[in-house]
C-alpha cells in the first residue's frame, strides 16, 4: 500500500465533507480516491485519468496503489479508498455481507476469441505425464488463499474434468511462481502476460485456457463501499461513466484492435506510466499487449457468472449460506447480461 | 514529652500475593462488554464479531470434527518441530557451556541467527525441505532452537561451580559430572527457556502454515482472515491462546515435578 | 598413608599467596590450619587435595591408601556442596556410582555412614528440608562413604551457628574416637582448632608461611570445651595471630 497517513486521511475526509455532493455542478471538483494495482487489468482507470475523463465528470481522482487485492478491499471497507477493481473472492463477499462493500460493475472478463487466463503445469509434472488438464488427478494446485479466484478456477476446472486436486495456499503470486518453477506444486492458472513468459522459460507449460472451462467468467468487478453505492449515486455514476470511457478506449486499442496501430502504441505508452514503469519500454510493451483482456463495455456485469461464483463459494463453505446476489451486488448502476 | 503512642506501621506493600479470582473476572467482564457492544450495534460487525458467535463457531468446529482435522496436524508440526529444535538446542547449549572452543565459535553464530525473522526464511526452507511437512518442521525447529541454546548455555554457566568442584574432588568421571551435576543443575534455566521457545513455536505455527498447508490452526486462521470471517478468525485465535495456556500449564507441571528440590 | 607438603609456594599472577610451606600430615592425626583471613589456608587445602597445582614445591604421598579406599583425598566443604535435587541417600550414592560397587554393597556402605552420622531417619529427605548442621552431617557421611585416606575439611563448621557447631564438633570427635582418621582441618576459629587438632599450624598473613607449629598432647577424647589448659593454648594462638589479623583486616581487597 502506498503511504497513507491518518493525517492525509483526515484532511481528505474534511475536504470531502466540505464539498456539497448532491446536485453537483459540473465545475466543482469532487475528491475521489481510487484503489489500484499496477496491473494491465486496471488500465480503464488509468486511461480515464490520463485522458481527462474523470476531470470532465467533475471528479478529482487520486490513485492509491496497493500490492495485493486483499488490502485494497479492506481499504474500501475502512473508507480509505472510494472505488477499486478486484476479483470476486470470499473476502469480498464476506465484506459485502458485513455491509462494508458492494459490487457495482464489471471489469475484466473472459470471452471466447480473446486471449485469456491460462492453466499451467510445472515442467516436472509435465515430464511425468501431466500433459493435459484431465491428467492432473491427485496433483497439487497452487492458490494464493482459500477462496481466491485461483481456487475458483481450479475447482471449476477439476469439476468439469472429473478430477480431484490438492489446493496449496501459498499467499503470494511470487511464492507460487517460485514453487511452480521448482516443481513444489504441479499446476496453477494466471493471466496471459504472466503465463506466457513463464512458458517461454521452459520450466512451466501452458496446457489449457480458463475460458474453455469458464466462458464469460467475470474475473474482476468494480466495487465500492456500501455507503457510496447507496448514498453517493451522483458521484458513483460519474465514476462509472468515466471508467467506461476508459474501458472503451482500452478495448478498441488493445483488445479489438479497431483503433489502429498508432492508437495501440499510444495506449501502451499511457499504461506504461503505471504498469511495469521500472522496466524499459520495449520489454514492458510486450507484457502490456499480452496482458490485454476485455474490460466490460459500459462496466456491464455478467450476472450469471457472478451467481455461479457465489454458489461455488457457498458449496465450498467459504461464505455464509444466507448470502445472495443482492448481498454482493448493487445492480442499479450498470447493465447486467 | 508527648503522650506514649503506638509506633506507626510502615512495612506494607511490595509483597505480591496471588489473588486467583481477579484474572477470570477480568476476562468475563471484558467478554461481557464486547457481547453487549456488538449486540446493541455500538461495535460494528466489521470491527469485532459477537463473542457468542465466536463460541457458536467453536462449537460447530467441535461438533463437525473440523477441530481435530485442524488441531492434529498443527500439534504434530509443533511437537515435531519443537522436539527437533529443543533437543538440538539443549545439546548445543550444553556444548557451548562446557567447551571454550565451541563457545567461541558458536555464540556469535547463534547471536547472528537469533534476530532473523524466521518467517523471512520460509521460501528458502520450501526449496530446501520441500513444501510439505519438512519446511514446517524446519521453521519451527529453527525458531525454538536459538532461544533454547541461549537459555541452556546461560543455565549451564549458572550451575553452582562448587558442585562441579565437589564432583571433581570425589573423582567423578566427566560423563557423570555432566549428567548428574551440570544437566540437573541447568534444568531450571532450561525449563524457563522452554516456556519462551514453545511460545515462539506456537507463533511460528501460523507462519509455517502460510505455505502449502491445507489443514492446521494457522491455515484456518489465515483462511478466515482472507475471507474476512471474523468469527472463525477469532475462534482460531482463541484455540492458539488455549494452546499457549496449555503448553504453559504443562511446563508448570513439569517444573513442579522435576524441580521439586527447589526451595 | 601419610602426606608431606614440601616447600610449597603458590601465586596467582603476581600475587604471592603461599611461601615455602612445609608440613607433615601423619596418619591418624588431625592437623589444623589456622591463620588470618586471606592467608592462603584454603588455597593450601586445595593444593593438598590436587584441585590446584602449586607454583613450586610438591605434595608427596607416603605409603598406600587402604584397600577399600575409593577416593584417598576427600573434601568436606564449608557450603556443604550437596546436590539439591538428590535425597540424602542419593547424595551419598553419587560418589559410589562411578566405582562399580554392587547394589547391595553400596546399600551397606550408605546404611553404615548414615548410622555413623546419625542420619538413618533422614535417608529420603531432600537437602532443602535439612538444617545447616544436618546438611554438613550429610556431607561428612558422603566423605566417609568413600573411605578416604585423608579428610580435607575446609572450614566445615563456619556456616553454622555456635550451638550447632558445638554439637558437630562432638560428633567429629566421636567419629574419630570410633575409628581414627587422618585429616587436615582448615578453620579461622581457634576454639575448633584446640578442640580437634593434634597439631595446629599457624599461618602468617599473605603470603602465608608457617609461623609456628603447636602440638597438643591432650588426647582428643579428654578435651572438654571449658578445659583451662585448652583455653591457655587458645590464648597463646590468639597472641600469635593478633597482630597479623589486625594487619590483614586493613588490607585492601583486590583479588
Amino acid at each position: 500500500m502506498t503511504t497513507f497517513t491518518r493525517r492525509t486521511a483526515l484532511s481528505l475526509m474534511g475536504a470531502a465533507a466540505a464539498t456539497p455532493l448532491i446536485g453537483l455542478p459540473a465545475y466543482a471538483k469532487t475528491k475521489v480516491r481510487v484503489g489500484a494495482l499496477r496491473f494491465t487489468s486496471h488500465s480503464a482507470s488509468f486511461v480515464a485519468f490520463e485522458r481527462g475523463y474523470f476531470a470532465e465528470e467533475g471528479l478529482d481522482v487520486e490513485f492509491k496503489f496497493f500490492q495485493a487485492a486483499q488490502p485494497m478491499a479492506v481499504a474500501i471497507a475502512s473508507r480509505d479508498a472510494d472505488y477499486a477493481v478486484t476479483a470476486i473472492s470470499g473476502g469480498l463477499i464476506s465484506l459485502a455481507d458485513k455491509g462494508a462493500a458492494k459490487v457495482i460493475g464489471g471489469a475484466l472478463s473472459e470471452e471466447a476469441g480473446t486471449d485469456g487466463q491460462k492453466f499451467l503445469v510445472s515442467d516436472a509434472a509435465y515430464q511425468a505425464g501431466a500433459t493435459a488438464l484431465s491428467k492432473l488427478d491427485g496433483k497439487s494446485y497452487a492458490v494464493t488463499q482459500a477462496g481466491s479466484s485461483f481456487h475458483y478456477m481450479g475447482s471449476k476446472m477439476a469439476a468439469k474434468e472429473g478430477i480431484s486436486l490438492k489446493f496449496k495456499p501459498l499467499q503470494k503470486v511470487g511464492a507460487i511462481i517460485g514453487a511452480l518453477k521448482s516443481g513444489q506444486v504441479d499446476a496453477w492458472s494466471i493471466v496471459p502476460h504472466i503465463a506466457k513468459p513463464l512458458a517461454r522459460s521452459g520450466k512451466v507449460h501452458i496446457i489449457g485456457n480458463v475460458a474453455d472451462y469458464l466462458p464469460d467468467y467475470q474475473v474482476t468487478t468494480v466495487f465500492t463501499s456500501a455507503a457510496n453505492a447507496a448514498n453517493e449515486r451522483v458521484k458513483t455514476e460519474a465514476f462509472l461513466r468515466a471508467f467506461s470511457r476508459g474501458a472503451a478506449d482500452f478495448n478498441a486499442a488493445l483488445v479489438d484492435k479497431t483503433a489502429g496501430d498508432e492508437a495501440a502504441e499510444q495506449m501502451v505508452k499511457l499504461i506504461h506510466k503505471y504498469v511495469y514503469a521500472s522496466k524499459p519500454y520495449e520489454k514492458a510493451r510486450n507484457s502490456i499487449i499480452n496482458g490485454a483482456m476485455r474490460i466490460n463495455e459500459g462496466a456491464a456485469m455478467n450476472a450469471a457468472s457472478i451467481q455461479d461464483q457465489i454458489d461455488w463459494f457457498k458449496t465450498e463453505k467459504l461464505v455464509k449460506d444466507h448470502i445472495t446476489m443482492e448481498t454482493l451486488v448493487d445492480p442499479s448502476y450498470v447493465k447486467a447480461s | 514529652m508527648s503522650e506514649p503512642r503506638p509506633v506507626k506501621f510502615r512495612g506494607g506493600g511490595f509483597a505480591p500475593t496471588s489473588i486467583k479470582w481477579i484474572g477470570p473476572v477480568v476476562f468475563i467482564v471484558l467478554i461481557g462488554l464486547l457481547e453487549l457492544g456488538t449486540q446493541t450495534g455500538i461495535i460494528a460487525p466489521l470491527t469485532l464479531p459477537k463473542p457468542s458467535d465466536v463460541l457458536a463457531t467453536f462449537g460447530e468446529l467441535w461438533r463437525s470434527g473440523q477441530l481435530w482435522l485442524h488441531l492434529v496436524p498443527s500439534l504434530t508440526r509443533l511437537l515435531m518441530g519443537a522436539a527437533l529444535g529443543v533437543t538440538t538446542g539443549i545439546a548445543i547449549g550444553i556444548a557451548i557451556g562446557l567447551f571454550s572452543h565451541i563457545r567461541a565459535g558458536l555464540v556469535p553464530l547463534v547471536a547472528a541467527i537469533f534476530p532473523i525473522p524466521k518467517i523471512a526464511l520460509l521460501p528458502l526452507f520450501v526449496i530446501w525441505f520441500g513444501i510439505d511437512e519438512g519446511s514446517k518442521y524446519a521453521l519451527i525447529a529453527l525458531g525454538t532452537f536459538t532461544p533454547t541454546v541461549v537459555a541452556t548455555y546461560g543455565a549451564v554457566d549458572n550451575v553452582d561451580r562448587s558442585l562441579i568442584r565437589m564432583g571433581q574432588s570425589f573423582g567423578l568421571s566427566w560423563r557423570s559430572i555432566v549428567w548428574k551435576i551440570v544437566l540437573p543443575g541447568a534444568m531450571p534455566g532450561i525449563l524457563s527457556g522452554l516456556r519462551i521457545s514453545l511460545a515462539i513455536g506456537i507463533i511460528l505455527l501460523v507462519a509455517a502454515e502460510m505455505l502449502g498447508a491445507e489443514h492446521g490452526i494457522g491455515a484456518y486462521i489465515l483462511q478466515a482472515g482472507s475471507l474476512y470471517d471474523l468469527e472463525r478468525l477469532f475462534a482460531g485465535v482463541v484455540i492458539l491462546s488455549l494452546l499457549g495456556v496449555t503448553v504453559s500449564a504443562v511446563i508448570g507441571h513439569l517444573e513442579r515435578r522435576i524441580l521439586r528440590w527447589r526451595s | 598413608m601419610d602426606l608431606l607438603v614440601k616447600q610449597v609456594s603458590h601465586r596467582y599472577g603476581d600475587l604471592d599467596v603461599l611461601q615455602n610451606v612445609t608440613l607433615d600430615i601423619p596418619k591418624g592425626k588431625i592437623v589444623c590450619l589456622v591463620g588470618p583471613s586471606g592467608c592462603g589456608k584454603s588455597t593450601l587445602l586445595r593444593l593438598i587435595g590436587g584441585l590446584e597445582q602449586p607454583s613450586s614445591g610438591q605434595i608427596v604421598q607416603i605409603g598406600d591408601p587402604p584397600d577399600a579406599c575409593l577416593n584417598p583425598l576427600t573434601y568436606v566443604f564449608q557450603d556443604f556442596a550437596l546436590l539439591p535435587w538428590r535425597s540424602v541417600e542419593g547424595n551419598i550414592s553419587l560418589v559410589l556410582e562411578d566405582h562399580d560397587i554392587p547394589g547391595h554393597e553400596a546399600q551397606r556402605i550408605i546404611a553404615d555412614v548414615l548410622e555413623r552420622t546419625k542420619l538413618t531417619d533422614f535417608r529420603a529427605a531432600l537437602p532443602k528440608q535439612l538444617s545447616g548442621g544436618m546438611k554438613q552431617r550429610v556431607a561428612i557421611a558422603r566423605a566417609l562413604a568413600v573411605n578416604p585416606a585423608v579428610l580435607l575439611l575446609d572450614e566445615p563448621l563456619s556456616a553454622l551457628d555456635s550451638q550447632t557447631r558445638e554439637l558437630l564438633m562432638d560428633d567429629l570427635l566421636a567419629l574419630w574416637s570410633r575409628q581414627a582418621f587422618t585429616a587436615v582441618y582448615v578453620t579461622h576459629n581457634l576454639h575448633e582448632a584446640v578442640r580437634l587438632g593434634h597439631v595446629i599450624a599457624v599461618l602468617s598473613r599473605r603470603p602465608g608461611e608457617i609461623k609456628q607449629l603447636v602440638e597438643l598432647d591432650i588426647p582428643l577424647g579428654e578435651r572438654s570445651p571449658d578445659d583451662p589448659a585448652l583455653q591457655l593454648h587458645q590464648q597463646h594462638l590468639w597472641d600469635l595471630m593478633r597482630e597479623e589479623a589486625i594487619a590483614a583486616d586493613k588490607e585492601l581487597v583486590d583479588v
